[in-house]
């Protein structure tokens, strides 16, 4: 139950002792430019993107030749033969080859988990510097041969005479040779994503013109910090892109508005999901690059945010009594706790936009007073999200969701906005991140200006 | 001397065009007698201008050499780019040896500047330095590319061919020491990788590259033009020799390679390379060297090393 492991919203004290463990610093990051699938990098490989991200990072903070902690990466669609993808990227890469790399999978918290993770083995004094990442590939995404022939390659494979061969390749049949290509859908409830979102978002009674509007914002915020400048040491172009191939500069509300809806539509009350409100499938990679104080100020690094602190949480979707992205709205609440801080102790709040029902629900909960009492263990209701604190350089709905980037993205990018920020009411800035993840998971984690 | 005015094509020339040209002048010669008659390199070079890399032909030579794709070209990438403006050349009327049936001797590459996609580039080609050989007359096709915004030289190749068999009176003057010394004793060290070469191996080059070849493509087109079977193009394995050295090499390099037995398919190939570092541990040289592992033949040999 996740009610139970919340302590209650009054509680104003941290619950963790006083940190006597080193700080991790986010150093700075780098990307590549996310493209639509099927667009600039449909040739493109994970591997190709991962190395391309990474080596882009190599060259803005100077580590040719460097042995680096550990690197820890992952993708989302990732095919078996990929089993070693981050090593493989590494021994790619202008990094010493006798830095250790490994892979990490938690959909699409893949990402942030890496940089949790990480920052944990930095603090633990295991590690002095790490680079954090994650890739996803829809267009070249792995396909499976069907159940029926992969069995039947297995036995043929085992087959020692002629005739057995012969035999067992007389199984295969026409609907074998049909390929088993990778899909959003849930294991357990054949529903995909959107179908599930679709639900929760008519639960929370998230309204079309509240999503269009969030997209809306996404878009405009993504464009605005584009003309600023703010991505400038945040990504390296590839394959001719030097900005997200999904961004709409130039979209309107009226254009938003009259998008036909894709998901739920079978549901009986009014669909309002549309293509428009909805993260596209898309190509990408991102890395971060971490370490302790001193790593940093020994090569002259800059010391942008510090990894605070990172929780996971889970949901049971499968027969609905929770939605299945709305992990983070438990996770949240538990965080904040152990930190002795509110919502109103945040400053920048970066809520992953899988869908803008997503985001939508997760802050409709948080307002809930019975939800909050009856669910979150609280008093009442968690709080309120200023909008001004949201999302402040676009989210996923703009700049495209390739799952295992996600989390990275959003990191290099909040530890920049805090940076920039400094301090506020004479403590440093602070930032939350919120990501949902298949499998009804959620991880978050709280950045404070270094 | 080499006019300093190129012949500007208009675009790139097609290389099977070229093949097909270069095989009916073959079929002619063959009939009417066998030299050309003429005893000069053509003194044109050829050029085209504002040549874009294609970002999925690209892709698809960086995967099948085993380049990670990246924006920078690979050194090899660029050499296939040019290689049709120096066919073009060897194309000539002018041009003194038969196209068909030559070989490749060695190579030499200065990858003077990385080369990022999808920076335009001016490829300039010339034959020079033509010479007897012990087996024939041999030349260096040269290329330079370089940028067309900044007219900055960023790679350039020489390529030794071997017009085998072919004498031209006054160059094959008695005592040519090109070629005369055949390879030195060679026992294989230990292997550091080992290719599986498929049947298909020249099929697949040609398709990225463009180099269609005959005797690249198949058994029975090898064997019209004299061979027991099809071979590897020598630039794709020079090539995964370069991606084998890997990402330690320096941004500017020189890459040679010496082709010594051809690599008939199927094949497999043994490969050592040794890297050789600075006294500060910074990279300075890789040698490279291939081989038969069954018969211990040597295949070619090679390196790079930093700085171009």
């Amino acid at each position: 139950m996740a009610a139970a492991d919340v302590t209650t919203g009054e509680t104003r004290e941290p619950t963790i002792t006083p940190q006597s463990t080193r700080s991790a610093v986010i150093v700075g990051g780098n990307r590549i430019p996310f493209a639509r699938t099927g667009g600039a990098y449909v040739k493109s490989s994970n591997q190709d993107m991962l190395t391309a991200a990474l080596e882009g990072l190599i060259a803005r903070f100077g580590l040719q030749d460097e042995r680096i902690g550990e690197v820890a990466a992952g993708a989302v669609l990732k095919h078996s033969r990929d089993f070693n993808l981050t090593r493989e990227a590494v021994l790619g890469s202008a990094l010493s080859p006798e830095t250790p790399a490994y892979d990490l999978q938690q959909a699409c918290a893949t990402g942030l988990e890496t940089v949790i993770g990480l920052s944990n083995k930095i603090k633990l004094g295991q590690i002095d510097s790490a680079i954090a990442g994650g890739v996803d590939s829809a267009s070249d995404a792995p396909i499976a041969v069907s159940e029926g022939l992969r069995e039947i390659l297995l036995d043929l494979n085992r087959a020692k005479t002629p005739v057995q061969k012969l035999k067992i390749i007389g199984r295969i049949r026409p609907k074998d040779l049909a390929p088993d290509a990778p899909n959003t859908g849930e294991p357990r409830t054949g529903l995909s994503m959107g179908e599930h979102q679709a639900l929760t978002t008519a639960q929370w009674k998230i309204t079309r013109e509240a999503q269009d509007e969030l997209a809306f914002n996404s878009h405009r915020n993504l464009a605005s910090a584009y003309e600023r400048g703010f991505f400038d040491d945040l990504m390296t172009p590839y394959r001719g892109l030097s900005r997200d191939s999904n961004m709409r500069a130039d979209t309107t509300l009226e254009k938003l508005a009259s998008l036909k809806p894709v998901f739920g539509k079978n549901l009986g009350s009014e669909a309002t999901m549309t293509a428009g409100n909805s993260t596209p499938l898309t190509d990408g990679a991102s890395t971060v690059l971490l370490a302790t104080e001193e790593w940093a100020d020994a090569h002259a690094l800059p010391k942008l945010a510090t990894v605070l602190d990172g929780e996971a949480a889970a949901v049971d979707f499968v027969h609905g009594k929770d939605g299945l992205l709305m992990a983070p709205v438990f996770a949240v609440p538990r965080l904040l706790a152990r930190h002795g801080l509110t919502l109103e102790d945040i400053d920048f709040f970066e809520i992953h936009e899988a869908f803008a029902g997503t985001v939508l629900s997760t802050l409709a909960a948080w307002e809930d007073e019975d939800f909050g009492r009856t669910r979150l263990g609280l008093d009442g209701a968690l709080g309120k999200v200023d909008r001004a604190k949201l999302n402040v350089n676009g989210s996923s709905l703009a700049a495209g969701h390739p799952f295992a980037a996600t989390g990275g993205r959003i990191v290099a990018s909040l530890a920049k906005m805090l940076h920039e920020k400094g301090t506020v009411d004479g403590r440093p800035a602070r930032g939350l991140i919120s990501v949902c993840a298949a499998g009804g998971q959620g991880v978050v984690a709280l950045l404070e200006a270094a | 001397m080499i006019n300093p005015q190129p012949v500007v094509l208009g675009e790139m020339p097609s290389l099977s065009k070229l093949y097909v040209n270069a095989a009916t002048a073959a079929a002619r010669r063959r009939v009417l007698g066998a030299s050309t008659g003429k005893k000069k390199l053509p003194a044109a070079s050829h050029e085209v201008r504002n040549v874009r890399a294609d970002v999925d032909n690209l892709t698809a030579y960086q995967h099948l050499v085993g380049e990670t794709a990246s924006d920078i070209l690979p050194a090899g990438y660029v050499h296939a780019l040019a290689f049709p403006v120096s066919m073009s050349v060897m194309n000539r009327d002018d041009f003194p040896l038969p196209l068909l049936g030559m070989i490749h001797l060695k190579n030499h590459v200065q990858q003077r500047v990385p080369i990022a996609f999808p920076e335009a580039l001016d490829i300039r080609s010339w034959a020079e330095n033509m010479a007897g050989h012990k087996a024939g007359t041999q030349l260096d096709m040269v290329a330079e590319v370089r940028s067309s915004s900044a007219g900055e030289l960023l790679w350039r190749g020489v390529s030794t061919y071997l017009a085998k068999g072919v004498f031209i009176p006054g160059i094959d003057k008695p005592g040519s020491t090109n070629g005369a010394t055949g390879p030195a004793d060679f026992s294989p060290p230990d292997p550091t990788a080992l290719w599986q070469l498929g049947l298909d191996t020249g099929r697949s080059y040609a398709t990225v590259s463009g180099d269609f070849n005959p005797i690249h493509l198949s058994v029975l087109s090898a064997k019209a033009l004299g061979l027991r079977g099809s071979i590897a193009h020598g630039m794709y394995l020079a090539s995964r020799a370069l991606s084998d050295v890997g990402a330690a090499k320096a941004d500017s390099f020189a890459w040679d390679v010496t082709f010594e037995a051809p690599v008939f398919l199927p094949a497999r190939v043994a490969l050592d390379i040794t890297t050789i570092q600075s006294d500060s541990g910074s990279w300075e040289r890789s040698d490279y060297v291939a081989w038969n592992p069954r018969s211990g033949r040597r295949h070619f040999t090679g390196s790079v090393t930093a700085g171009a």
